[in-house]
């Protein structure tokens, strides 16, 4: 299942994180998070090593973990969607597929007037249409 | 299984019959007897001489017994420096320092052999065959020689050459001659045109062509060998390859086949190629094995392909040797291939490390480490995954102990093998990131075993490792580990030591949930393992759960409604006490009963003497935590993974600070908190940065602390209760008034904002002050007392200059929220201002704000609130006009009469509130102090008719409740405005007298008036000072006209015969206003009477008005007195005119009625006349002419401007001088004089002089001047005058002043073309 949702502005300042677990350990996401950072700050900066072509917003597995992955997504915009997962066998296909319902959510959200760009993302609605998309995939 | 064995043996059938040679008592053994125990003695005895040989091998075959001599000389050149070979591309490639090994043919190890052993392990077998001989006589040669080495050479399967020691000495020439022949004839036996097989070695010659003859001959021999071998092996293998999903496919047989290949490139230094033999040998394994968890290799679909072909078939794992649990994957020798075979295949335990193994020393060959590192990391997560499979049947934590020995092993190696700078930056990064990501992985294995023994406490519950053990699943044995029979005593201790550790309280009095570090709960998972032993138990409903979700992570998680079950039961029954259950194997295990089994199962699973010593106390594993953490750190900071790096630090600072090295450990919480804050992760800013501010607490260091407490305010409200952001501004404020040595600057940015207010920004005029009212945001929880506030303004246009700092009065009390502080503005710079910096001082603080908010603090985490508002809070106008005093009046005034003089004060914009007006009258002029100043509102749009208008309202609105007129009292030179007048323009009106002792002269056509425009001005200094505090001062000088109210013209109108002459006396008015001439009367100079009347005109003409500008005459009769009094007893040298009259005007339009004239106290009939005196001069006529000047005529065509004419004048004697006084002294001279106007004519010569003329009457003389005439027009020519003679005796012709007309210059040709 997917235990957190992440957006992350192209300054790497947290606009919208949303965890998943009942437990009150939300902080260690928040770290798995930030720390997935460097790896997509390693594929952006070196496209040539990655060697996946920059066109395409996904950006895959960023971590070969053993007890969870984390999957990201870099928007035109520079900002970065992340996911963990702690399933661990999970079609890139699927994940594919969820980002870019998740894509089309934050463009949603930040398209609200009200919303001010690189500030943190509060909408209501947001939050609801991110646990809907987080719900309808199990990656097993 | 007999099948399977069968097509072994077929295999080998197949491979013996082609290369036709006989099995020999192989073929006897019965297929079904080739068993397992077989296999294993193929594969010992593959190993054995596999190690055996690490080279190649050439073969000697000693026909002349010639190797004991040359030997030597051929060890000596060895390896081979190049050796060109082809790889199994068919490609050459370079090989240097290539090893070759020389064997005799008679070496036991070459000839014991069985033939169809040299098959099977080929590549230990001969590359080359090189043949020594030796002969030095023909015959010998071709009679036994020769045969013998036909016998030698006529197996086409060895590749071989022939090597010829001549012997012969240099000085034998007989020898060497023969040796040569032999040689020859050797060669032409032996050598083809194809290929030159034979060389020559001579042993006391000099020969430096040999050796390399000789290396290129090996080589030949070698890559044509080894092509021939490799060939095979490849076809062999491809057989197999197309048999793989057969069921009598047996690996064994593939991997031999495959690993002798690897193993023909590895001894022929072709190492890439040896790898990638062992890569498809993995590959192969991996895919033919019945794996139920998909592997990196191999997708899924070839997994379940495999799966269905082999039914019931599966490998056993292994891992059950002792020491199984230290990773082998870097020692391919660590275990004998016989043992990693079971049941006729590989144990996939072994066989992968194996093969592995051999990969890493391949890449170690081929120098890339990084790439050992790389697989490495992959193998051991993805071979974690195969154990995970099969740990129900593995020792218990064998996982666990197998990745950390693994990790550490693949750290060793590769940092030993990895130099800095040989490979590409991006490469070396990379590297240092899988390093530290070993490092972690490590790490993290490590703390799990440290848990399970039960120094969990002893793991900092941070972010970081909450992340990494909550999320991985606790090991599950089949069995939990159950308590040894005689461990109670450490039972006791370990239970001592959980209920000693108590768990750190934060800083801050900060409480918080600690992360989980188990990803459930460690007493129930062990408490079920165990029990599922028993029957009946409750805990069977969770072995039927399937395993994966169980590990999840989340169990603990009151989601599914078997979790909550789950928790109720087991959870009593671990508070409950012992003395419940009956059976000691049915009571649940207490926590410290877990450690310490798991200690006891571990102390039997690891077999590392070290390892179980970092486990042995909480000391050592500290220390070894420590130095994985350090380890993991150090490579990430080298790689591009920074934050990884620096949250590792974190985890060091947390060790320091448990051992008091606080220095150490703010240093790194420091780093950590930057990188949070930098990037505004609030969440685990919140986290790291209570320990900052207690390291630095404890390190005294007040301005670090005390920014930490700040900073931590300025988190997100949501993150801290408001009990502990209370907290810390306590601590900021108690900090701040204890007795701190300096005073410590701090900035407060995040914390304290300010804005201008809203609206328009503040607008002043130059020097003038104001308030400036500020929002102040305070982010502190409480109200909080400053001791000063003073804010900085920053003029927008000059950035260099810094700001004026404005100060809040006395001590300002900051309520939590929104604050508005107004401060004293003192007077500005032109210019506009934005908000420049906040500071202040609490206690000892001194604090600075640079962080300008748009709403309020809570956008603290908004990018722009940083940056400066463009919009100006202040703006100061450039100095203007403010103001504007002007005379109300420009014509002339009543000269020494009292008039109002106009000032209009206009107000630009501004308003004149309060302003003080000093009035300063220049010389001639008087203020008439007995009356008041009038002040009355000015219309400025209407012109002179509403002026008109204004004046009549002064009349009648005295006390007007309008208030928009009143009468003033100069008071000290000064005035006061008042309060209604402050932004309307106004009209002052100043009772003033010019004085002028000068009597008003008349003018004639003979001596006309000269205008003298100075003569009537008088000034008015006025100096206005208004504002707020009267900072503005506004000067001027406003200047009035003053003038006589007529000037007056006399001429002689007419000559009557009885010599009565009429004086006509024009008036002409230069006062704006009607003059009423009520009289005029003549005094009369001496020498001239009244004619008939009494000096005055006709009376009845009387009252004569003169409207504004125009003239009047009145007529005047006079005769010329005969009798002339002597001169001396004159009284009167002038006559004078009086004019009485009175004046109508408008003060606003010009002259008026004198002020105490229009006084209305004074009756009408009292009223004082006005008299105008003015002075008229009468000249009488030339009586008695002695001498008379005339003006010659000038030149007929005119006179032009800049044209140089004569000026002449005549000067006659018209009688003798007789006694005449005023020609006493030279009768014979005359003194004249030219008078020019300078500004008409220039005049060269004499100006002035005598000229000489006779006494005698009658006699004349020409006074001639040069005269440049300089304007244009009807001009007074130069006139002759004769200062020495009276006016009386000079006649002049013309006799009155005349006028020339000068024309203007000619058009100046020089530019100009001619048109014709």
């Amino acid at each position: 299942m997917i235990v957190c949702v992440a957006v992350v502005g192209h300054q790497n300042n947290p606009l919208y994180i949303q965890s998943f677990t009942e437990a009150e350990d939300a902080l260690k996401l928040h770290h798995i998070v930030h720390c997935s950072l460097d790896v997509i700050d390693e594929r952006v900066n070196n496209p040539s090593k990655s060697g996946t072509t920059m066109n395409e917003a996904f950006l895959g597995l960023l971590y070969p973990a053993l007890n969870y992955k984390v999957y990201g997504y870099l928007t035109n915009t520079k900002v970065k969607f992340i996911m963990v997962t702690s399933d661990l066998d999970v079609r890139d296909t699927d994940v594919r597929s969820f980002f870019r319902k998740f894509h089309a959510a934050y463009v949603d959200a930040v398209s609200n007037p009200f919303h001010v760009p690189g500030k943190k993302i509060t909408s209501r609605t947001f939050s609801e249409s991110v646990t809907n998309i987080v719900s309808s995939y199990s990656f097993n | 299984m007999a099948s399977n064995e069968d097509g072994v043996f077929d295999r080998w059938e197949v491979i013996n019959r082609k290369i036709k040679i006989d099995l020999g008592s192989y073929q006897k053994i019965p297929s079904s007897a080739i068993s397992t125990a077989q296999m294993a003695n193929y594969l010992a005895q593959f190993q054995t001489i596999k190690n055996s040989c690490d080279r190649i091998v050439a073969a000697v075959e000693d026909v002349s017994d010639l190797w004991p001599t040359v030997k030597e000389l051929f060890e000596q050149h060895q390896p081979l420096k190049r050796a060109v070979l082809t790889n199994k591309t068919r490609n050459p490639v370079l090989v240097e320092n290539l090893p070759v090994e020389f064997i005799l043919t008679t070496d036991a190890r070459l000839r014991s052999r069985f033939p169809h052993e040299q098959y099977l392990y080929w590549f230990r077998e001969p590359y080359a065959t090189i043949v020594l001989v030796t002969c030095e006589d023909l015959d010998e040669f071709k009679n036994i020689l020769k045969p013998r080495l036909k016998l030698i050479v006529q197996n086409d399967e060895k590749e071989w050459f022939i090597v010829f020691v001549s012997k012969a000495h240099p000085s034998n020439d007989q020898a060497t001659k023969n040796a040569k022949k032999v040689y020859a004839k050797l060669e032409v036996d032996f050598s083809s045109k194809k290929r030159e097989r034979c060389c020559k070695l001579d042993i006391h010659g000099p020969d430096a062509n040999f050796w390399e003859d000789l290396e290129l001959k090996i080589t030949e021999c070698i890559r044509n060998t080894l092509e021939r071998r490799v060939q095979f092996y490849e076809d062999e293998i491809r057989k197999l390859t197309e048999q793989r999903f057969m069921p009598i496919w047996n690996f064994c047989n593939f991997f031999i086949l495959k690993e002798s290949l690897a193993f023909i490139f590895e001894i022929a230094h072709l190492h890439e190629d040896a790898l990638r033999e062992y890569d498809e040998l993995e590959l192969c394994y991996l895919e033919t094995g019945s794996f139920p968890t998909p592997v990196s290799l191999s997708s899924i679909s070839v997994a379940l392909t495999i799966h269905v072909n082999m039914p019931g078939k599966q490998r056993e794992f292994g891992g059950f040797d002792s020491e199984d649990d230290q990773a082998a994957l870097l020692k391919p020798g660590s275990k004998p291939l016989t043992q990693m075979v079971h049941d006729d295949s590989f144990r996939e335990f072994d066989f992968r490390q194996y093969l592995f193994a051999c990969q890493s020393r391949l890449l170690f060959k081929l120098n890339r480490p990084f790439e050992v590192s790389s697989r490495g990391y992959s193998f051991v997560i993805s071979f974690a995954k195969a154990l995970t499979f099969h740990e129900s049947v593995l020792p218990f934590c064998l996982r666990e102990v197998w990745v950390l020995t693994a990790c550490l092993a693949l750290l060793d190696a590769t940092a030993s093998h990895h130099h800095d700078g040989v490979v590409a930056p991006d490469i070396e990064k990379e590297f240092y990131r899988l390093q530290g990501d070993l490092y972690s992985l490590s790490r993290l294995k490590f703390m799990r075993l440290g848990y399970l023994i039960g120094y969990g406490t002893d793991i900092e519950k941070s972010p970081l490792n909450s992340a990494c053990l909550s999320m991985l699943p606790w090991p599950k044995p089949a069995v939990w580990p159950s308590l040894p029979p005689d461990a109670s005593s450490e039972v006791l201790e370990k239970e001592k030591t959980l209920l000693q550790a108590t768990s750190r309280t934060k800083h801050f009095g900060i409480q918080r949930k600690p992360l989980p570090l188990e990803p459930s709960v460690l007493l129930r998972v062990a408490n079920r393992r165990r029990a599922s032993l028993s029957t009946g138990n409750i805990s069977e409903i969770f072995d039927g759960r399937p395993g994966f979700t169980e590990g999840s992570g989340l169990e603990a998680s009151p989601r599914t409604p078997s979790s909550l079950k789950v928790q109720a039961a087991p959870m009593s029954r671990t508070n409950s006490s012992p003395g419940n259950f009956e059976s000691p194997l049915d009571r649940p295990m207490r926590l410290a009963e877990i450690f310490v089994a798991a200690e006891h199962a571990l102390r039997l699973t690891i077999s590392d003497h070290d390892l179980l010593k970092t486990l042995s106390s909480v000391q050592d594993f500290e220390h070894k935590y420590l130095n994985l953490t350090k380890g993991a750190a150090e490579n990430y900071h080298r790689s591009w993974w920074k934050r990884h790096g620096v949250v590792l630090d974190g985890e060091i600072a947390a060790v320091c600070f448990k051992h008091g090295k606080y220095d150490l450990a703010a240093n790194s919480y420091e780093k950590v908190c930057a990188l949070y804050a930098g990037e505004r992760w609030q969440d685990l800013l919140a986290e790291v940065l209570p320990n900052l501010a207690e390291c630095q607490k404890i390190l005294n260091d007040q301005a670090g602390y005390m920014s930490s407490c700040v900073r931590l305010l300025s988190l997100d409200k949501s993150l801290f209760s408001s009990k502990e952001r209370q907290a810390f501004q306590s601590e900021v404020v108690n900090i701040a008034h204890s007795e701190m040595k300096n005073p410590v600057p701090l900035d407060v940015s995040s914390l304290i904002t300010f804005s201008g207010n809203t609206g328009p920004p503040l607008q002043l005029s130059d020097g003038d002050p104001g308030n400036l009212s500020v929002t102040v945001w305070s982010g502190f929880p409480d109200d909080i007392t400053l001791d000063s506030l003073s804010l900085t303004l920053v003029a927008t246009n000059n950035t260099d200059e810094g700001g004026q700092a404005l100060k809040s009065s006395a001590a300002t009390v900051l309520k939590p929220g929104r604050n508005t502080i107004t401060f004293d503005l003192p007077p500005q710079k032109p210019g506009s201002y934005v908000l420049g910096v906040v500071t202040g001082q609490i206690g000892r603080l001194r604090f600075r704000s640079h962080s300008f908010s748009k709403g309020g603090p809570g956008e603290t985490d908004d990018f722009m609130s940083y940056e400066k508002p463009t919009r100006p809070i202040l703006k100061v106008a450039k100095p203007r006009a403010l103001v504007d005093l002007s005379a109300a009046v420009s014509s002339a005034l009543l000269i020494n009469e009292a008039q109002w003089i106009g000032v209009i004060v206009r107000p630009i914009n501004y308003s004149l509130k309060g302003a003080i007006l000093h009035i300063d009258t220049g010389p001639g002029l008087k203020i008439e102090d007995s009356y008041g100043i009038e002040m009355e509102s000015y219309m400025e749009t209407d012109c002179d008719a509403g002026a008109t208008k204004a004046e009549v309202s002064v009349e009648d609105s005295h006390v007007s409740p309008k208030r928009d007129s009143e009468v003033l009292n100069l008071c000290e030179g000064k005035i006061v405005f008042s309060e209604w007048a402050s932004n309307v323009s106004s009209i002052l009106w100043v009772p003033v007298r010019a004085l002028s002792e000068k009597l008003a002269r008349g003018s004639s056509s003979v001596t006309p008036l000269k205008q003298d425009i100075l003569e009537g001005m008088r000034t008015v200094a006025l100096k206005l000072e208004f504002g707020v505090h009267h900072n503005q001062i506004f000067e001027r000088t406003i200047a009035a006209h003053f003038t006589d109210p007529f000037d007056v013209t006399t001429r002689v109108a007419n000559k009557c015969n009885d010599g009565t002459l009429v004086l006509q006396v024009m008036l002409h008015s230069l006062v704006k206003a009607n003059l009423i001439v009520l009289d005029a009367w003549l005094d009369l100079q001496d020498g001239f009477v009244h004619g008939k009347s009494d000096g005055r005109p006709t009376s009845t003409f009387f009252p004569l008005v003169v409207s504004p500008g125009s003239r009047a005459a009145v007529v005047f009769s006079i005769s010329i007195e005969k009798t002339m009094p002597s001169g001396k007893d004159l009284q009167l040298p002038e006559s004078i005119l009086n004019i009485k009259y009175e004046i109508h005007g408008d003060r606003a339009a010009g002259a008026h009625n004198p002020v105490d004239a229009a006084d209305h106290s004074v009756a009408d009939a009292e009223r004082r006349d006005l008299v105008f005196k003015s002075a008229i001069v009468l000249q009488r006529p030339v009586l008695d002419p002695c001498l008379t000047v005339g003006f010659l005529p000038l030149p007929s065509d005119g006179l032009r401007v800049g044209k140089l004419i004569t000026m002449q004048w005549r000067v006659e004697r018209l009688k003798e001088l007789k006694g005449s006084e005023s020609v006493e002294k030279q009768h014979d001279e005359v003194l004249y004089e030219v008078n020019a106007n300078s500004e008409n004519w220039m005049i060269a010569g004499r100006k002035r002089g005598y000229v000489s003329l006779s006494e005698e009457q009658g006699s004349r003389v020409v006074i001639s001047i040069l005269c440049v005439p300089l304007v244009a027009g009807y001009v007074r020519p130069p006139q002759l005058g004769l200062p020495n003679v009276e006016e009386a005796n000079v006649s002049s012709n013309p006799p009155g002043p005349h006028l020339v007309c000068v024309l203007p210059p000619l058009l100046s040709s020089s530019y100009c073309v001619p048109v014709k």
